[in-house]
């Protein structure tokens, strides 16, 4: 009972708080409850096969966690690592990974009244769909991302998206 | 019942202590199973274990696991007592095991929260004209004068017999409770069992503690008194009373005489103001360092039958102490973490200054590796066990089923040695059991069968486990009818899962039988055949991650092999670089390495490479190629070549460089990525990087 108090209140201490960080031009937030903490950059450990924004493994303490990298996922072109990079541990889900960022910028606090839907901009930019909010602050705007969808595979949540409708039909014919 | 009175900690001590005496005791009675007769040290083992099982259920109030073990221990003391040479054995055995099974299941009922209500009077009773029909033919045969019988007495009125010694101290022990105590009666009891391990004489009053409930209204009012003969300090006896609840306690040592003369002396003596207060401040000191748990640790050989088996001697101290796993992991995570500093702290680069003197400095660096080195070893060893225990366990199910179906059934344990992660062990558990039963109900034939087909008509399971290919493969093989391909196909059929089109291998028609509602047999007995278990185990197997896969022939038997990956567990690696990147191959796998010429590796027109080693030729594999591994371009003249084996195919690769042999913790690749063929998991190497492992299998 009073673990479950004890996290009401430390949502409550977190509500509206973001880590922002940049990558190419743009400034994006994450909320606070999603990050574990945040590391410099390690050695990766490439895995064949898979995705290209999929960096590959780290070594966090004796956990094995994937690491992705931001950039890339937003199909902006790579950047070579330096000290400045950092990786973003992340936990989804009690999916835990890391994000490859070029910089960590603050932990800013963004009230719910000043975070507008993202405008429907034209195709084509990979970023849109991962940010589902944008936050005004006075001197700038921070693209706010949806953590799952940026981890999660396209492909597979086309697939998920494509049964859903599937299923949706289906229930419309019974 | 028990819950009211028992903090969990006792609960869990107790079901813990309890399922460990039982499963002792399962292998000494299947050990002895052919023998003639139990020699008088398993008697005095198997009454020793009925005799803590009693008393620890009595205090937790399990009246029925109570009975049913002083039953057992009834006839244990008459034939320990008598020696009776008629006994027939196996029917002792069947009790005995009956016994065990019985109090497991309870133990099962209470470790789920449930209430113990397993009706033992059946059993009850078969024990009794058990132990009436040896009384009766020791009496007829030979008229021998009976020893006296094992009266149940309460464990409340567990008597003693003082045995002195010059050492021993007399101690006067006045308890009071708090006026609201529940239950204090049964408090009362725990603080004399706790003192019955030191105890070489115990009296106490009210005496009835247990089985008058109104004797917690007299504890209340005038206090609980016990009179002690003990080797033991005051300090020590205060140690081993659970103190919670008890207003006031006074410890008073008197001399053998003040003694002997019992309770009634008592408050004359225990009110010297001196010592009162002596005590008192003991008593402050004690309640502020409560050692919970203290007394329920201490209370591991608490039953021993002192006042029977004098002369035995100590059982050895537990070495074992049971730590919660979360721990272990957060343990080893540290570890890991340590491994890193240290190589950050070894390999900085403040120390690349030209000219710098280090000779202390890597001495004590090598031995600081050594000491994290030896840490991470140890650490991945406690993680490990052997399927020992879980083996040990199949025999008393072989027997207990094949006693039931009237079969004669030998099972033989090879590769129990083998250590695999705790979890794995309590997951395949069930499963191994659900195939055991199978094959003793439904793969060994009848005695009758077997003599007609002309095998011998002892039916032999193998139970085998081994490591392979960085799997753990444990192996149940059978001697009996195999399975009916035409049954399980006219069942498929009848079921609609036949796809006309295919041609189903042997194999795939034996994987039906996991299909969920396949049972061929159309007899459901008591043991299995309710069509509801193949499936199961392949679930349960599945969930960490093995398969199970069914060979047979029928009239000669079924072989099954769960193969299990070995996700966590510890393998001999062998690490190697390709290019930039590092992998481990098991060592097992490893055939050997060869330095080739180019004029050796022949390459077809479809691309495929092969390499000639001495006769054979060996395909090759250029995982560079295949994983797309940047920067690497094979070249066989500066190349190593690893032949790699596995299941008798042999496969050959490039490899840059070999950095060495380790033992290495097998981590399973996170379910984010998809599955890569060629690769079964990923480790941590000594200098916290990460490297693949190779599956030798899923390249071949």
């Amino acid at each position: 009972m009073s673990d479950i108090i004890e996290e009401l209140i430390e949502e409550d201490t977190q509500k509206g708080m973001y880590m922002t960080f940049k990558s190419g031009r743009e400034h994006f937030g994450i909320a606070i409850k999603y990050v574990n903490e945040i590391i410099g950059i390690q050695k990766i450990t490439a895995i064949p096969e898979s995705e290209e924004y999929i960096k590959g493994l780290i070594n966090l303490r004796g956990k094995i966690i994937p690491v992705i990298d931001v950039r890339l996922r937003f199909k902006q072109e790579p950047l070579e690592y330096n000290d400045r990079t950092c990786i973003i541990i992340i936990d989804v889900q009690s999916t835990v990974i890391g994000l490859i960022v070029e910089k960590i910028e603050e932990v800013v606090t963004i009230p719910d009244e000043c975070i507008d839907p993202p405008p429907k901009l034209v195709h084509g930019n990979a970023m849109n769909k991962y940010v589902w909010g944008l936050g005004k602050l006075s001197d700038d705007v921070k693209l706010l991302l949806d953590p799952d969808k940026l981890i999660k595979d396209e492909d597979l949540e086309f697939m998920e998206d494509a049964a859903e409708t599937a299923q949706a039909e289906e229930d419309a014919v019974e | 019942m028990g819950q009211e009175f028992s903090t969990d900690g006792m609960l869990d001590i107790f079901l813990f202590e309890s399922t460990q005496l039982l499963e002792k005791l399962d292998e000494l009675v299947i050990e002895k199973k052919d023998a003639d007769a139990f020699d008088s040290d398993d008697i005095n083992e198997i009454f020793r274990v009925m005799h803590t099982i009693k008393g620890s259920s009595g205090i937790m109030m399990f009246e029925n696991i109570a009975k049913i073990s002083h039953k057992l221990e009834d006839i244990f003391y008459y034939i320990r007592e008598s020696q009776p040479d008629n006994i027939p054995h196996m029917e002792l055995v069947g009790h005995v095991l009956d016994v065990s099974g019985f109090i497991s299941e309870e133990l099962d009922k209470i470790k789920e929260g449930d209430n113990p209500d397993g009706d033992e009077s059946g059993l009850l009773e078969e024990l009794e004209t058990f132990l009436k029909m040896i009384k009766k033919e020791i009496e007829s045969d030979k008229k021998k004068e009976m020893p006296p019988e094992n009266v149940y007495v309460a464990p409340s009125q567990f008597y003693i017999p003082p045995v002195s010694t010059e050492s021993s101290h007399f101690y006067k022990i006045h308890m009071t409770y708090r006026k609201d105590t529940l239950m204090s009666n049964v408090r009362a009891y725990s603080a004399t069992y706790a003192l019955k391990e030191v105890a070489e004489d115990l009296l106490f009053t009210p005496e009835d503690i247990l089985t008058n409930e109104a004797s917690a209204d007299v504890i209340l009012k005038d206090g609980f008194k016990m009179l002690l003969q003990a080797q033991c300090t005051k300090e020590e006896i205060l140690g081993m009373i659970d103190s919670s609840e008890v207003e006031h306690i006074d410890i008073y040592e008197c001399s053998p005489k003040e003694y002997q003369l019992g309770f009634d002396s008592n408050d004359a003596i225990i009110d010297l103001t001196s010592s009162v207060e002596e005590i008192e401040e003991k008593v402050a000191k004690e309640k502020k360092e409560p050692q919970p748990g203290d007394y329920v640790i201490k209370s591991k050989e608490v039953g021993k039958a002192k006042k029977l088996a004098k002369n035995e001697s100590k059982a050895p101290k537990q070495t074992f102490i049971s730590i919660n796993v979360e721990k272990m992991d957060m343990l080893m995570d540290l570890i890991g973490e340590i491994v890193i500093a240290e190589a950050v702290v070894a390999q900085n680069p403040d120390l690349k200054v030209p000219g710098l003197e280090l000779s202390n400095f890597n001495k004590a660096t090598a031995q600081l590796m050594k000491i994290t080195s030896d840490l991470q070893d140890v650490i991945m060893s406690m993680r490990m066990m052997p399927l020992n225990p879980t083996f040990q366990k199949m025999n008393r199910i072989v027997f207990d089923s094949a006693r039931k179906l009237g079969k004669e059934i030998d099972l033989v344990i090879s590769g129990e040695n083998t250590e695999v992660d705790k979890n794995i062990i309590e997951n395949i558990s069930d499963p191994l059991m659900h195939i055991i039963r199978n094959s003793v109900d439904h793969g060994i034939e009848t005695k009758e069968d077997r003599i007609a087909a002309g095998k011998d008509p002892k039916g032999v399971i193998k139970l085998t486990a081994k490591n392979e290919g960085g799997k753990v493969l444990i192996i149940v093989e059978d001697d009996g009818q195999g399975l009916n391909k035409e049954k399980i196909l006219a069942k498929a059929r009848k079921n609609g899962l036949i796809n006309k089109d295919i041609e189903y291998s042997d194999k795939e028609i034996f994987q039906f039988i996991t299909l969920p509602g396949f049972s061929t047999k159309e007899k459901v007995t008591e043991l299995s055949g309710r069509g509801v278990g193949m499936d199961v185990v392949v679930k349960n197997i599945g969930n960490v991650g093995g398969t199970l896969e069914i060979d047979s022939e029928q009239g000669k038997g079924s072989t099954m092999t769960l193969k299990i990956p070995l996700t966590l567990a510890i393998i001999t690696g062998i690490v190697l670089r390709i290019g930039s990147s590092t992998f481990v191959v098991e060592t097992s796998a490893v055939k050997e390495f060869i330095r080739v010429s180019e004029g050796t590796v022949i390459e077809n027109p479809t691309g495929d490479t092969a390499v000639r080693v001495r006769d054979e030729i060996l395909p090759l594999v250029d995982l560079g190629k295949k994983y797309k591994i940047e920067g690497y371009e094979p070249n066989p003249d500066k190349d190593i070549m690893a032949v790699l084996e596995h299941e008798g195919k042999k496969i050959c690769i490039y490899v840059s460089s070999l950095i060495g042999e380790q033992e290495i913790v097998v981590k399973p690749i996170p379910d984010y990525f998809k599955k890569v063929q060629g690769l079964s998991g990923c480790t941590q190497l000594g200098d916290g990087s990460v490297a693949l492992i190779l599956d030798v299998g899923g390249l071949t």
